[in-house]
């Protein structure tokens, strides 16, 4: 009898998902008019390692096609020393009245206070629908350290692949996407500039548009430490807040 | 949406907000029982410096070893454990780490472990000691007016770090009753010869948390771990570090988790400041072995029954030659699981 009731919920949560979806092209799509897209954010927070920060992040999107974008982007955590550089690919793939999109990402960061770099590779899908956004994929993450120890090279390696790193997240939202404004909760294993294992945080989300082609947008984000297996303990919070322009 | 529906959003964002301001959270935000990182480090740092700091030393001639086991998680059967301290003081290893997970939380089965541990002493101190009156003097001494100790004073060389599953519900009470300390250090004075010494360091963290807190990091950036008794004339030889949280995930599929970015930088910087030789963690019930940056890496699988039911090479034996060199090998263990 659950087990019915369950499949019948399933059924009309993506129903009424699908029928938002009628009006709704994404945030992330093409609007065919404007094709490129500035965001900027500031942030700041805590983090338990490295006492409070700052920072800034910058995000350039180029509108190649109706279907196919890049996109730059870069920031800077100040006190936590963390500068980072990615470039990402999207393909967009209208699925009924949601949008697939497959991103392929190149990710650097340089955690300049311990000398680590940290290239990443990710590949990854997101299923956007008016209330609910789900991404799914994987991420190949290589660290290492630099200004090693000269009589360390002979001997030891320096630099550690890990094995794969699945990404996961999930968002829902309280108004559909078209809404002019939204609030929403997040709960996911990566962030812009990282991915952990299973390490998840989760947080709220904001937008609210200025004019036509200005979005305020914002986050607050809770980033607990041992969260899958032990005891959730605090290790990191933070809020953004930012500019989306399109022009 | 309704308005109603929309207010109960809002009082779910905003509970959620107010949760994340205790110390204390579920990924869900619920608040969880247990004593936090910052306390457990604060009552051991207290209790470590007020009591053992000057008073735990480990005594050396030449070439000695230790033995390192994880993941006992105690419950109805303890065999392995026993078997690891019976190991330890038939191949006279010189202490014996534990990476945490020692019992599961029940405080039935850290009687078992306690009666364990008192049981392992007695055969210890009547190996390695002699009685003078109802007193004990260790068979190596040779002064002809030794100073003698009663069994409490007697240093068991059973060394452990706490694991997440020693401290669910009231785990830590029951973790602390016995072994006191989770963030300790303990200086091994080894007797080269002809009147020469060297000292080895071991460092034990608190990593249960999956971090190791403001408090911990604290202390180790103010040098509280750096060691008191090295200096230049006789540094440190060798450093071992023990935690229970890995820093390498040995395989894809491995649910467990590890430390976040930053803090698996921070410690891997942490071990070249400290000059670490090894480090042994437990945690994901999955054997690794690499070397990262000039210092060894062992992540130990699990010696507990229940995981591990068939025999198998779950301790790990460090040899520390009177050169300063390393060696290790597995060691066996034979014990099946209690039908």
């Amino acid at each position: 009898m659950m087990k019915r009731h369950s499949i019948a919920l399933a059924f009309a949560l993506l129903v009424s998902s699908l029928a938002w979806g009628q009006t709704y092209s994404g945030p992330r799509a093409y609007d065919g008019v404007h094709r490129n897209v500035i965001d900027g954010t500031l942030l700041g927070g805590y983090n338990v390692v490295t006492g409070w920060f700052i920072g800034e992040s910058g995000a350039y999107t180029r509108h190649l096609t109706d279907r196919w974008s890049v996109s730059a982007d870069e920031q800077m955590q100040l006190f936590k020393q963390v500068y980072s550089a990615s470039v990402t690919g999207t393909y967009r793939l209208p699925l009924g009245r949601t949008n697939l999109y497959f991103d392929g990402r190149v990710l650097f960061n340089r955690y300049d206070r311990w000398n680590v770099n940290e290239p990443i590779v990710n590949l990854s899908a997101y299923w956007e629908t008016s209330y609910v956004d789900l991404r799914l994929g994987e991420s190949l993450v290589r660290y290492h350290k630099i200004g090693v120890k000269e009589e360390y090279r002979s001997y030891t390696t320096t630099g550690y692949t890990e094995p794969l790193v699945m990404t996961f997240g999930l968002g829902v939202n309280i108004r559909p996407r078209s809404n002019p404004w939204n609030l929403g909760l997040f709960i996911r294993n990566y962030d812009q500039f990282y991915y952990e294992n299973w390490n998840i945080n989760w947080g709220v989300r904001f937008h609210a548009t200025l004019r036509p082609e200005m979005k305020l947008f914002g986050e607050f984000d809770v980033r607990p430490a041992g969260s899958i297996s032990q005891l959730a303990t605090r290790y990191e919070t933070s809020l953004k807040v930012g500019l989306h322009y399109v022009l | 949406m309704s308005c109603k529906m929309r207010k109960t959003a809002f009082q779910i964002v905003l509970a959620a907000l107010l949760a994340v301001s205790c110390n204390k959270v579920s990924p869900i935000g619920v608040l969880v029982a247990g004593t936090a990182v910052e306390d457990r480090v604060a009552m051991s740092n207290l209790f470590y410096r007020n009591h053992y700091e000057d008073k735990v030393w480990l005594l050396a001639k030449g070439d000695y070893t230790f033995l390192v086991g994880a993941d006992s998680h105690i419950t109805d059967d303890s065999a392995r454990m026993d078997e690891m301290l019976s190991i330890g003081l038939e191949d006279d290893d010189l202490f014996y780490a534990h990476l945490g997970d020692i019992a599961d939380t029940k405080a039935e089965y850290y009687v078992t472990l306690d009666s364990l541990l008192q049981e392992a002493k007695s055969r210890y101190v009547n190996k390695h000691y002699h009685k003078v009156g109802t007193e004990y003097v260790s068979n190596d001494n040779t002064d002809p007016d030794p100073v003698t100790m009663p069994f409490d004073r007697i240093t068991y060389p059973f060394f452990p770090v706490v694991g997440n599953h020693d401290i669910t519900r009231n785990g830590w009470a029951l973790w602390s009753n016995i072994f006191h300390s989770s963030f300790y250090e303990i200086d091994v004075l080894v007797d080269l010869g002809d009147g020469n010494y060297a000292f080895d360091h071991l460092i034990f963290l608190d990593s249960a948390s999956g971090t190791l807190g403001k408090t911990q990091i604290d202390l180790i950036n103010q040098g509280v771990l750096d060691g008191k008794h090295a200096d230049d004339t006789y540094p440190y030889r060798n450093t071992f570090v023990f935690s229970h949280t890995n820093i390498f995930r040995p395989q894809f599929f491995e649910f467990a988790s590890t430390f976040t970015r930053e803090e698996t930088f921070f410690l891997l910087d942490q071990f070249e400041k400290w000059n670490v030789s090894a480090v042994f963690c437990g945690h994901t019930h999955t054997w690794d072995e690499r070397n990262y940056n000039g210092v060894h890496h062992f992540t130990l699988d699990t010696m507990c029954e229940r995981n591990n039911p068939e025999p198998g090479d779950y301790l790990v034996r460090m040899f520390c030659n009177a050169d300063g060199t390393l060696e290790w090998s597995p060691v066996h263990m034979s014990t099946t699981k209690r039908k």
